[in-house]
C-alpha cells in the first residue's frame, strides 16, 4: 500500500513535468519565411469581387503595408489562422496596415460561410479563376506575402501565421 | 496620468496585503500568534476592488490616456459595452480574476472567522493569499493593465466585434472567472488538511460546498457560453471542442468526479487520498486552461487575447501540482482507510463508476486538445483534433453516465439486494421502456436517440422518485419547505436538469436539417416542417452598428436575420442571424444571399437569383431549448445546495 501512493505520486510527477516543459517550450504556432521568387519584385496585381460584396484593388493601397492571405476553406491551417487574421487586422487598422484575403479553388458559399464562422474582420477578394494565385506562384493555402509601401513583395510567409509573427514582419518591413 | 498612477497604487497596496497575509498566517502557524487575516484579505480586497473601479471608470468616460482602454474600448460604444470591455482581453480579465478571487479570500476569511486559528483555517488561507499574490504580481509585473498610452488618441479602437454584439458578454465571462477562481478553495483546503492531516473531521463537507458553488457558476457559465456561440456565429451549433471550451470543460469533468466521490467519504470514510488529488487536480487544471487561453500555443476562434504569460502559467501550474503530490506522497498513506468498496453495485461502487468515467473522459479532453502539439513536435506537420475525436468519446461516456445516474440514486449503500434495487427502479423501467415504444413506434428509429431517451426517462424517474421521498419526509414532519434544504434535493435537481440537457443534445443534433431556399418579397415556403416568409427589407441604424435587416415570417411570428456593419472598423460585415424559439423546435435562420443587381452593404450577391430575392440559410432543431432549461435547472440546483442541510449520518467529530 505504502508504495502505491509514493510510486503513483512519482509517476504522476514525472508525466506533469513532462508536460509542464513539453509545454514550456512549445513556441506560439507560425509560419516559416521562405525565399520566394516574388521578394523584392513588384508585386503581382490583386483586384475583383470581395466576399459579401464590394470590390478590392491593391493598386488603390499604394502607401500602405498590404498583408496579402491566401486561403480557402477547406484547408485546416486557415481556420487555425483565420482569428490571428482577425486581431492582427483588428489591432492594426489605424496603423496604415491593410489585410486583404484571397480565396481560390473554393465556392463561394463555402468561402462566406468560413468567413461567417470565424467571424473574419477582413475583407477577402474572390479569385474565381485562380489568376492571382497564379501569379504568385501559390498553390497550397495559407501562404501569407506582406507587401511594403512602394508595392514591393518584402516577405512570404508558408503555412500558418499567428498575431506575433505578423506584427514582427510588418514592423519590419515599415521601416 | 492620474488614473494611471491611481490604478496602480492600488494594485500594489492589493500586492503588499496579499503578502503581508502570508507573512502573518505564516506567524501564526510558527509562534501561535493570533490571525491577522481578516484584515489583510480585507485590505487586499479593497486594493484590487479599487484598481478595478479605476479602470470602469476609465473605460466608462473613455479615458485613452491608458493603453488598455484605448486598445479596448472607443467613443462610440455603448455604456454596457464599456463596462464588459474591462475584461476583453487580457490584462483586464486577470484584474476581474483576481477580484473574484479577493471576495472569495475575504469571504472564507469571514465564514471561519471564529475558528480563524484552527490550523486548517490558517493553512487553506495562507494558500489562498499565495495563489492571489501570483495573481496581483502578475499585473503588477507582466500584465499591467495601467500602461500610460502617451499618443494623443480620438476614438479609440473599440472592443472585439464579436464582443459587443450580446449582452451575454456581461454575465458569461464573469460566471466562467467565478468558476474557475472559486475552485481555489477546495484546493486550499485540499493542501491544507494534508498540511495537517485531519481530513475526518467537518472539512471535507465544507470544502465540498465551496466546490458546489464553483461548479454551479462554472456550468451556468459553460451553458451560457454555448448559447452565445449559438446566437451569434450563425452556424447553428453550441459546442465545437475548441481548445478553449476543452479548457473550460477539463476542470468541470474532474470537479463533477469530486462533487459525487466526497459524498462517499462523508458517508463511507473512503476515497479520501483520491478526493484530495481530485480537488488538486481541478484547480491545476484551471491554471492549465488559461494557459491554453492565454499562450497563443493553441489555435481557436477565441484568440481574443495571446501573450507572453505561457511560462508564467506553465511554472504555477508545475509547482502546484508539484506542492499536491509531494503532501499526497509524505501524507498519503496516513490518509487511507483500511475498508474497500465492498460490492461493485452498491452506491459507493457505482460512485467509483461515475468517478472513472468523468476522469477517464476528462484525460481524454486533454489528450485530444494537447495532440495537435505532440504531432507537430514529432512529425513538424500540423494536425487538428476536430469533433469526430471527441464525439467519439462523449457520446459513450455521456450514455454510460445516463445509465448510472438512471440507477445510482437508488441503489443502496454497502450491500447490495437485487430485489430491493429492481422494486425501486421497477416503476421507472417500466415507464422507460414505453416511452422508447412509443416513440419507435412514431417512427423513430436512430438507435442513438431511442438507447439516450430510455435511459434519460429512467435517470429522470430515479431523481423524481428521490425527490418525492424527501418531500414525503418533509409533509411528516410538518414543514414542507424543509423538502428544498434536504440533503438530496439539490443533487435531484441538478440530475434533472442534466436529463433536460442530454435530450436536448441528443435529439436537436440528431434531427438537425439545414437547407437554403431562394424567396422573393411576399413569398413563402415550407422548409423541414415550417412555414418560412419574406415580407421585404428593414434598414436600421445606430451609432454602434449599421443592419440591413430581412422580415422573415415563421409560422405566423416574424424574426429579423441581418447583415451587420460595425462602426469602427473595415467594411467588413458580419451575419446576424435569427431564431424563432419554443419548446419543440428552433428554427434558425441566416441572411446568406441576395438576388443579382441588387445592392445590400456586406452582402452576397449570388447569380442564378432574380433580383430582389433573398437566400436564407434555415436550421430546424427539434428540442433544442431544453439545452438552456437543463441549464437552468442546473444553476437553480447549484443554488439551492447553497442552503443544504446535513445528512443525519455525515460525520461530524
Amino acid at each position: 500500500m505504502k508504495r502505491s501512493i509514493a510510486l503513483g505520486a512519482l509517476a504522476t510527477l514525472l508525466v506533469v513535468g513532462a508536460l509542464s516543459w513539453f509545454l514550456l517550450t512549445r513556441q506560439p504556432i507560425s509560419a516559416s519565411s521562405v525565399q520566394s521568387p516574388l521578394l523584392g519584385k513588384v508585386a503581382p496585381a490583386v483586384s475583383g469581387a470581395e466576399l459579401g460584396g464590394g470590390t478590392f484593388s491593391l493598386a488603390a493601397h499604394r502607401g500602405d503595408v498590404v498583408v496579402v492571405n491566401f486561403w480557402s476553406s477547406w484547408c485546416e491551417p486557415c481556420k487555425q489562422e483565420a482569428p490571428n487574421l482577425s486581431t492582427f487586422a483588428w489591432q492594426q487598422r489605424a496603423h496604415k496596415v491593410f489585410v486583404i484575403g484571397v480565396v481560390f479553388n473554393d465556392t463561394v458559399a463555402s468561402a462566406e460561410t468560413f468567413a461567417r464562422y470565424y467571424g473574419s474582420l477582413y475583407p477577402s477578394v474572390i479569385d474565381a479563376q485562380g489568376a492571382i494565385a497564379f501569379h504568385y506562384g501559390v498553390t497550397s493555402p495559407p501562404t501569407t506575402f506582406v507587401i511594403n509601401a512602394k508595392g514591393i513583395v518584402a516577405a512570404t510567409l508558408v503555412g500558418p501565421t499567428t498575431v506575433a509573427q505578423l506584427t514582427q514582419v510588418v514592423n519590419r518591413v515599415a521601416q | 496620468m492620474t488614473l494611471v498612477w491611481l490604478g496602480r497604487i492600488s494594485i500594489y497596496l492589493a500586492c503588499f496585503a496579499a503578502l503581508g497575509g502570508i507573512g502573518a498566517q505564516v506567524l501564526t502557524l510558527r509562534r501561535g500568534t493570533p490571525s491577522r487575516a481578516l484584515l489583510w484579505s480585507v485590505v487586499s480586497l479593497v486594493g484590487v476592488a479599487s484598481a478595478f473601479v479605476v479602470m470602469e471608470f476609465a473605460f466608462v468616460t473613455h479615458n485613452f490616456s491608458l493603453a488598455y482602454v484605448a486598445e479596448n474600448n472607443a467613443t462610440f460604444t455603448p455604456l454596457l459595452y464599456s463596462l464588459t470591455g474591462v475584461w476583453s482581453a487580457l490584462e483586464g480579465s486577470i484584474l476581474l480574476w483576481s477580484l473574484v478571487l479577493g471576495g472569495l479570500l475575504s469571504a472564507v476569511v469571514v465564514r471561519y472567522r471564529r475558528e480563524a486559528s484552527d490550523p486548517v483555517v490558517v493553512w487553506a488561507t495562507l494558500v489562498m493569499f499565495v495563489v492571489a499574490a501570483f495573481f496581483l504580481l502578475v499585473m503588477a509585473g507582466p500584465a499591467d493593465p495601467f500602461v500610460h498610452n502617451p499618443a494623443h488618441v480620438l476614438q479609440g479602437q473599440g472592443p472585439n466585434a464579436l464582443l459587443q454584439d450580446n449582452i451575454l458578454v456581461a454575465i458569461h465571462p464573469p460566471l466562467l472567472y467565478t468558476g474557475f477562481v472559486g475552485f481555489t478553495v477546495p484546493f486550499a483546503f485540499a493542501i491544507a488538511m494534508l498540511a495537517t492531516g485531519r481530513v475526518h473531521e467537518r472539512w471535507p463537507l465544507e470544502q465540498r460546498h465551496w466546490t458546489v458553488l464553483a461548479w454551479g457558476a462554472l456550468s451556468v457559465g459553460i451553458v451560457l457560453g454555448s448559447w452565445w456561440s449559438y446566437q451569434v456565429l450563425g452556424w447553428g451549433g453550441f459546442w465545437g471542442w475548441d481548445p478553449v471550451e476543452n479548457a473550460a470543460l477539463l476542470p468541470w469533468l474532474t470537479a463533477t468526479a469530486y462533487i459525487h466521490s466526497v459524498v462517499v467519504q462523508d458517508r463511507r470514510g473512503l476515497f479520501r487520498v483520491w478526493n484530495l488529488s481530485l480537488a488538486v487536480a481541478t484547480f491545476a487544471l484551471t491554471i492549465l486552461g488559461t494557459f491554453f487561453t492565454r499562450s497563443g500555443v493553441l489555435q481557436s476562434v477565441h484568440a481574443f487575447a495571446s501573450s507572453t504569460l505561457g511560462p508564467v502559467l506553465i511554472s504555477f501550474f508545475f509547482v502546484t501540482v508539484g506542492l499536491g503530490v509531494a503532501l499526497i506522497a509524505w501524507r498519503g498513506d496516513a490518509l487511507r482507510t483500511a475498508t474497500g468498496v465492498e460490492h461493485p453495485l452498491s452506491r459507493e461502487g457505482l460512485f467509483v463508476a461515475n468517478n472513472i468515467v468523468f476522469v477517464g473522459f476528462a484525460i481524454v479532453v486533454l489528450l485530444g486538445t494537447v495532440f495537435p502539439l505532440l504531432y507537430q513536435a514529432i512529425n513538424g506537420v500540423q494536425v487538428t483534433v476536430g469533433t469526430p475525436y471527441f464525439a467519439a468519446i462523449a457520446g459513450p461516456a455521456g450514455i454510460f453516465l445516463l445509465a448510472l445516474m438512471a440507477v445510482a440514486p437508488v441503489v443502496p449503500w454497502r450491500s447490495v439486494s437485487g430485489a430491493t434495487t429492481w422494486s425501486r427502479i421497477r416503476t421507472t423501467a417500466w415507464v422507460s421502456l414505453a416511452t422508447t415504444v412509443v416513440l419507435l413506434l412514431a417512427g423513430v428509429h436512430h438507435w442513438p436517440v431511442l438507447v439516450a431517451v430510455f435511459l434519460a426517462v429512467a435517470a429522470a424517474g430515479a431523481a423524481t422518485r428521490t425527490l418525492v421521498g424527501v418531500v414525503q419526509a418533509a409533509r411528516q414532519r410538518g414543514d414542507l419547505w424543509s423538502a428544498w434544504r434536504a440533503p438530496s434535493t439539490a443533487g435531484m435537481v441538478v440530475h434533472l436538469g442534466v436529463v433536460l440537457l442530454a435530450i436536448g443534445i441528443v435529439v436537436s443534433t440528431s434531427y438537425t436539417s439545414r437547407s437554403e431556399v431562394t424567396l422573393a418579397s411576399g413569398q413563402r415556403t415550407v422548409v423541414g416542417g415550417q412555414t418560412i416568409g419574406f415580407g421585404g427589407f428593414a434598414q436600421v441604424s445606430n451609432a454602434l452598428e449599421h443592419q440591413t435587416q430581412l422580415v422573415v415570417t415563421v409560422g405566423g411570428r416574424t424574426i429579423r436575420p441581418a447583415i451587420t456593419t460595425f462602426n469602427g472598423r473595415s467594411s467588413q460585415s458580419v451575419g446576424t442571424p435569427a431564431i424563432d424559439s419554443n419548446l419543440l423546435r428552433d428554427v434558425y435562420v441566416t441572411f446568406d444571399a441576395i438576388g443579382q443587381n441588387s445592392s445590400v452593404s456586406g452582402a452576397q450577391v449570388q447569380t442564378g437569383v432574380a433580383a430582389g430575392s433573398v437566400v436564407l440559410g434555415v436550421t430546424v432543431e427539434p428540442l433544442l431549448a431544453w439545452l438552456w432549461i437543463g441549464g437552468l435547472f442546473i444553476g437553480f440546483g447549484s443554488a439551492l445546495s447553497m442552503g443544504r442541510r446535513r445528512h443525519r449520518d455525515e460525520v461530524g467529530q
